[in-house]
């Protein structure tokens, strides 16, 4: 399990590395007139080739992000009892967001 | 050469003292003097109760580490000249438990150590000296990692030991590393499995305080690297 968890939190930062990236240009760049506006961001969210973007970023941040803090948690020795706790607790709020950027993503109007 | 050295040493008995309290000395120096032969001067004649670990005097046995100027040395292989200056100030060794002054206790080094089964478990299968052509470069990075003499310095400097005293540490894991690449010994996966639990090493971040303060120039980080590959490969049912 730990090499598994290390190992995926490698690849989600790899990921992370050329969605992040991506992210940002198309939030700064490439609308063409003075900001983004309403009409753009309805625009990119009617093409799958963003919605797949944005879902990948929020899958990977969300994983990084939960199992880099669990780690941080790890690095302090904690008994198995306040592990499991922190564990739950981070994959609860880690789903909470996943099923809240979902819902945003798919279905914004 | 400095004449003098002002020499603060730590003394602490957790039986009798209170606290901890730094005593100061005022030791006279001269050429080729090294930190063993300042502890053992202030032993011989200013405070024969100063406690302190030494044997080899030539940087074998690591029993004489300690904490010099704030940075883990073995006390034999450390030059007064070294540290360029003549205030010296003498400590146990961080992240052990104080026996007495500079003298710590190892228990739980040595247990961590015995997790790994730091001993050569060969094939049964092999039954002839196995050859290794010397062109071949495995055994390289291997031997360079076998000088560890165990004196728990990188222990010491290890930032996540000092925060969680689970971790297995770098002396163990390089250990590890030294067997687990041995192609001759049976006990790959059997160590993989420990090193590979929470509290092994997944707890590594790489600062390399381990390589930067040991004696025999060993990077552990480098084996600890190397074993959370291996452990991620055998995942994958890759045991090289």
């Amino acid at each position: 399990m730990n090499a598994w968890a290390w190992l995926i939190q490698r690849v989600t930062a790899v990921i992370l590395l050329g969605a992040l990236g991506l992210h940002i240009v198309f939030l700064h760049y490439g609308h063409g007139h003075g900001g983004l506006r309403f009409d753009d961001i309805m625009i990119r969210l009617s093409s799958p080739v963003f919605i797949i973007l944005d879902l990948l970023l929020l899958v990977c941040g969300l994983y990084h992000v939960t199992y880099g803090l669990y780690s941080i948690f790890l690095d302090f020795g904690p008994d198995v009892r306040s592990r499991v706790v922190v564990l739950a607790s981070l994959v609860c709020v880690g789903l909470g967001l996943m099923g809240i950027g979902f819902f945003s993503l798919l279905f914004f109007k | 050469m400095f004449e003098t050295l002002m020499v603060k040493v730590l003394r602490y008995d957790p039986e009798n003292d209170a606290e901890p309290r730094y005593d100061d000395f005022e030791v006279p120096g001269y050429d080729n003097m090294s930190i063993l032969d300042v502890v053992m001067h202030i032993q011989n004649y200013m405070d024969k109760t100063l406690c302190f670990r030494a044997s080899c005097r030539v940087g074998m046995c690591g029993s004489c580490s300690m904490y010099v100027n704030g940075r883990p040395r073995l006390a034999c292989r450390t030059q007064v000249s070294m540290l360029k200056t003549r205030n010296i100030t003498l400590g146990p060794l961080p992240n052990f438990p104080v026996i007495r002054d500079l003298v710590v206790d190892m228990e739980l080094f040595f247990e961590k150590w015995k997790r790994i089964k730091p001993y050569y478990m060969g094939k049964r299968e092999i039954t002839e000296p196995v050859v290794i052509p010397p062109g071949t470069g495995e055994r390289e990075f291997i031997d360079d990692m076998l000088d560890c003499i165990a004196c728990g310095a990188c222990y010491a400097a290890c930032s996540m030991v000092s925060m969680n005293d689970g971790f297995i540490g770098p002396a163990a894991l390089n250990r590890a590393y030294t067997l687990i690449a041995d192609k001759r010994d049976r006990g790959q996966r059997e160590r993989l499995r420990v090193v590979g639990r929470t509290d092994g090493v997944w707890r590594c971040h790489t600062q390399f305080n381990c390589g930067e303060v040991c004696p025999k120039n060993i990077v552990p980080t480098r084996s600890i690297q190397s074993l959370k590959k291996r452990c991620v490969l055998s995942k994958f049912g890759i045991f090289k």
